[in-house]
């Protein structure tokens, strides 16, 4: 039995310090994902081809994906419509979970423009002024609040259609804007992009696949250079620009003597607020009441990642330590906001004092404690929360915890203006670098946890080759906190770097993995690839640089991968994404697109198989650059 | 000899064939119906995960001479002359578990009926009354993709042999194999065989791959 366990726990996770709690998870029957993953099996193959359609009640469809059977659905779609309609399906609803989570950061910025927020201020007015200026907007003689209205209303009307343009998309080297307008997929609306591809959708609409996954393209840019960009750019000035912060990572960061709050999902609004609260000295003082030592405060997931990166609060680890985090049974409070929060929490909850408290009206989970949040009231929200920890912390038995390993040191805060202070005010010194051979070139390496791969072993890995490589890497979401957790993202990781990779990381005392914060802020690997190749006057994809999502799961990881690719990253996916029942919707993404955006997808499990594309890809642009 | 013939290669996991069984089996044979059934139908037919992600459906294979009907101590299992299956007669079941122990298929489960309280052998019946409307099994109806046939045994054999036939001789004259999976579906294949690798679902290259 116990060898089983341990086999178990092995095969499911390549972390090591969080086996022991994992080894708890299946010792004591507490049901985690990589259960429910098991209680799956076999999960369907139509499913997962991307051949089966449930949109109508004509329907469901599946085509045979061999000969003989059903190779239209009822309506007449073949399986390659039906691959490319799945497709562009997922694609928006990636594109609209980050452009909403945008839209609500751009709701609170707007409304403390005009002082209907409680707790909030601009932090960063020089962003402010400058993306005021960026996007045209007149800053002499205004008020901070002035400017602020004009952003706020200016980006407001691209969540509709009223300007058909995104100001941000100014941000691409016009040799990228090009290549988009050639190919008609120049984002024109936020919204508007979604809601045109929930119409595609509809039978009787869009049938030829290609020009669905064309319209996928401009969906997924409108998040990436829109919702997406926004929500980075008006966080930071709202919450403060990341600057480079040391912090720590992993399960090790829940402490046995403190309230346990842990703020897990995407949008900092709330939690940004949560962090005042918790140094509010009366709740301190209750805090000390109630026995604690004090608050301590931990992120998860991109939620964590916000946190981290603007004000280096620790993070417990990234989407599969959700679970994970509860069982160690220190957790007192879990405060969910939205995005990759399993509906079981609370079940697992229960199996401890431990409350999950949800604050989104739309992301309301049964069994949670409900505080709902809104921008005008959210100091009193983010107090009363903090208080249902303490309150909540009296009710946990201090035998139940079981906390596995001390915490990982990690660096964090690399906003684009992040690195380009650390070089010393301009990327002349990271193009020299590159130009001379040291850094190969630059990997965004982003995306998700997946149960069905052992647990950060795609991302450690691939990071650890491109590393060798002398290839530098930017990482963002559930990709950084595996890096991080894996400690690769200290300084002292540049030791195991190449030669070249490794010169240039200790020069400037840097970790040779970039953290650039949550998956929203993929937009600035936008923002970062945007300046270097206006630097070297060309166009994205003339850069040598790729993507790659080594365990994505989720429908946003692909918007984040067709962006890059839209965008003219060669992108890599770990795992297959549901289109293998169409051999022309896979020879498209895969072969075809390279001549419509100049990038193209590929798929590759191994990590180490990964790193070797991503290496030759990377050569072949420095050929084509002549250096 | 009539038989529900399995074709691996083509089964994609969708679980069709078990859902089929269960309405088949089902007091009203209706989906929404089977719903309130009390206790609700089970099916009789199991697709399970095998290593690198592939599935296989597998049920009684009604064999002849059946292990199960020669070990029941009540002679509760019989074969059918007409459609030539073994079916179990629930009255006579004593729930003893013997068929189960030498079915080399794993076919055979226990479950509560509506008429008997206790646990009775419960397994595929090849759906007689379909086959008596001329109807193929519930599952083969099911099945999309044509993983489950019911057919003469030496009818499919036949037609397979016709593609072995070529494959040996194109691969013996270096031409590779005659005819496999689609291309799209063959490189699936092999990113599924990789993801198992890397992940926790059994693996024909881990060694722990058999045990889930």
């Amino acid at each position: 039995m116990n060898t089983e366990i341990n086999r178990k726990v092995d095969a499911r996770t390549f972390d090591n310090d969080e086996k022991q709690t994992m080894k708890r998870t299946l010792n004591e029957n507490i049901e985690t994902a990589w259960d429910r993953l098991e209680a799956q099996q076999p999960q369907c193959g139509f499913g997962q081809l991307g051949v089966c359609c449930n949109s109508c009640k004509m329907g469901p469809c599946r085509i045979d994906p061999f000969e003989g059977g059903p190779q239209r659905g009822v309506c007449g779609a073949d399986a390659h419509l039906i691959v490319a309609r799945n497709l562009l399906n997922d694609i928006t609803a990636g594109a609209a979970s980050h452009s909403d989570h945008g839209r609500e950061v751009l709701e609170t910025f707007y409304g403390t423009a005009n002082g209907k927020s409680q707790g909030y201020e601009f932090l960063d007015t020089e962003k402010l002024k400058k993306v005021a200026q960026e996007i045209g907007i007149e800053t002499e003689g205004r008020s901070n609040e002035e400017i602020a209205k004009k952003i706020g209303e200016q980006f407001l009307a691209e969540f509709g259609m009223v300007k058909n343009k995104l100001d941000f998309t100014d941000r691409a080297p016009e040799k990228t804007r090009k290549i988009w307008e050639q190919a008609g997929i120049m984002p024109r609306g936020v919204d508007r992009e979604v809601v045109e591809s929930m119409h595609r959708v509809h039978m009787g609409v869009g049938a030829d696949y290609a020009n669905m996954l064309l319209h996928s393209l401009r969906t997924a840019l409108s998040d990436g250079w829109g919702g997406s960009m926004i929500a980075t750019e008006l966080s930071d000035i709202l919450f403060g620009t990341p600057k480079i912060t040391k912090s720590t990572v992993n399960l090790g960061t829940l402490k046995e003597n403190m309230v346990n709050i842990v703020l897990h999902g995407h949008n900092p609004i709330l939690s940004d607020v949560v962090v005042k609260a918790a140094k509010d000295q009366k709740l301190l003082d209750k805090a000390k009441e109630a026995g604690a030592d004090g608050i301590n405060l931990v992120g998860l997931c991109c939620t964590g990642n916000e946190l981290m990166m603007r004000k280096g609060i620790p993070m417990a680890g990234n989407m599969l330590n959700q679970e994970l985090a509860l069982a160690t049974g220190a957790v007192d409070a879990m405060i969910i906001d939205y995005q990759c929060i399993f509906p079981s929490l609370p079940q697992l909850a229960n199996c401890f004092h431990s409350k999950i408290v949800s604050t989104s009206e739309k992301s309301k989970v049964p069994g949670a404690v409900h505080k709902e949040f809104h921008a005008e009231s959210a100091y009193d929200t983010a107090t009363e929360i903090v208080e249902l920890a303490i309150d909540t912390y009296k009710e946990r038995n201090p035998q139940q915890v079981e906390i596995p390993c001390e915490p990982m040191e990690m660096v964090s805060g690399f906003s684009v203006e992040a690195i380009k202070d650390a070089l010393g005010g301009s990327y002349k010194p990271l193009i020299d670098a590159i130009v001379a051979g040291k850094i190969k070139g630059i990997v965004g390496s982003v995306g998700c946890s997946n149960p069905k791969v052992q647990h950060d072993y795609g991302h450690v890995n691939l990071a650890k080759e491109l590393m060798k490589k002398d290839i530098l890497l930017v990482e963002t979401g559930c990709a950084a906190v595996a890096s991080g957790k894996a400690g690769l993202l200290v300084p002292e990781a540049a030791k195991m770097a190449g030669d070249g990779l490794r010169e240039v990381c200790e020069s400037l005392n840097m970790p040779p993995i970039l953290h650039m914060g949550s998956c929203v802020d993929c937009s600035r690997v936008l923002t970062l690839a945007g300046e270097l190749a206006n630097a070297l006057d060309v166009g994205i994809d003339q850069l040598p640089a790729a993507g790659a999502a080594p365990e994505w799961y989720a429908q946003k990881a692909l918007t984040i991968a067709s962006y890059f690719v839209a965008s003219g990253f060669f992108t890599v996916v770990g795992l297959p994404p549901n289109i293998h029942g169409s051999q022309k919707v896979t020879e498209l993404l895969t072969d075809g697109l390279e001549g419509v955006v100049k990038a193209k997808f590929a798929v590759e499990p191994d990590p180490k198989l990964a790193a070797r594309m991503l290496e030759r890809h990377i050569m072949s642009k420095r050929e084509e650059l002549g250096i | 000899m009539k038989v529900v013939f399995a074709d691996v290669g083509r089964c994609v996991g969708c679980r069709h064939c078990e859902m089929a069984c269960a309405v088949e089996h089902s007091s009203a044979k209706d989906l929404y119906s089977m719903l309130k059934d009390e206790p609700m139908s089970q099916p009789r037919i199991k697709v399970g995960l095998g290593v690198d992600l592939l599935t296989f459906p597998n049920k009684c294979q009604h064999c002849d001479p059946a292990p199960c009907e020669e070990a029941c101590p009540t002679n509760a299992i019989y074969r059918d002359s007409e459609f030539n299956s073994t079916q179990v007669e629930a009255e006579k079941c004593i729930s003893c578990g013997m068929c189960a122990m030498v079915c080399p298929y794993d076919a055979i489960t226990y479950q509560p009926t509506k008429e008997h309280g206790n646990n009775k052998a419960y397994k595929c019946d090849q759906c007689p009354e379909r086959l008596t409307e001329g109807k193929n099994p519930a599952c083969v109806e099911a099945c999309v993709t044509g993983a489950l046939v019911y057919a003469e045994i030496n009818q499919i054999i036949k037609v397979r042999q016709t593609e072995i036939f070529k494959n040996i001789t194109s691969q013996v004259i270096g031409k590779g194999t005659y005819k496999e999976a689609p291309e799209n579906i063959k490189s699936y294949n092999k990113l599924q065989e990789k993801v198992a690798k890397l992940g926790p679902l059994p693996s024909s290259e881990k060694k722990e791959g058999f045990s889930v």
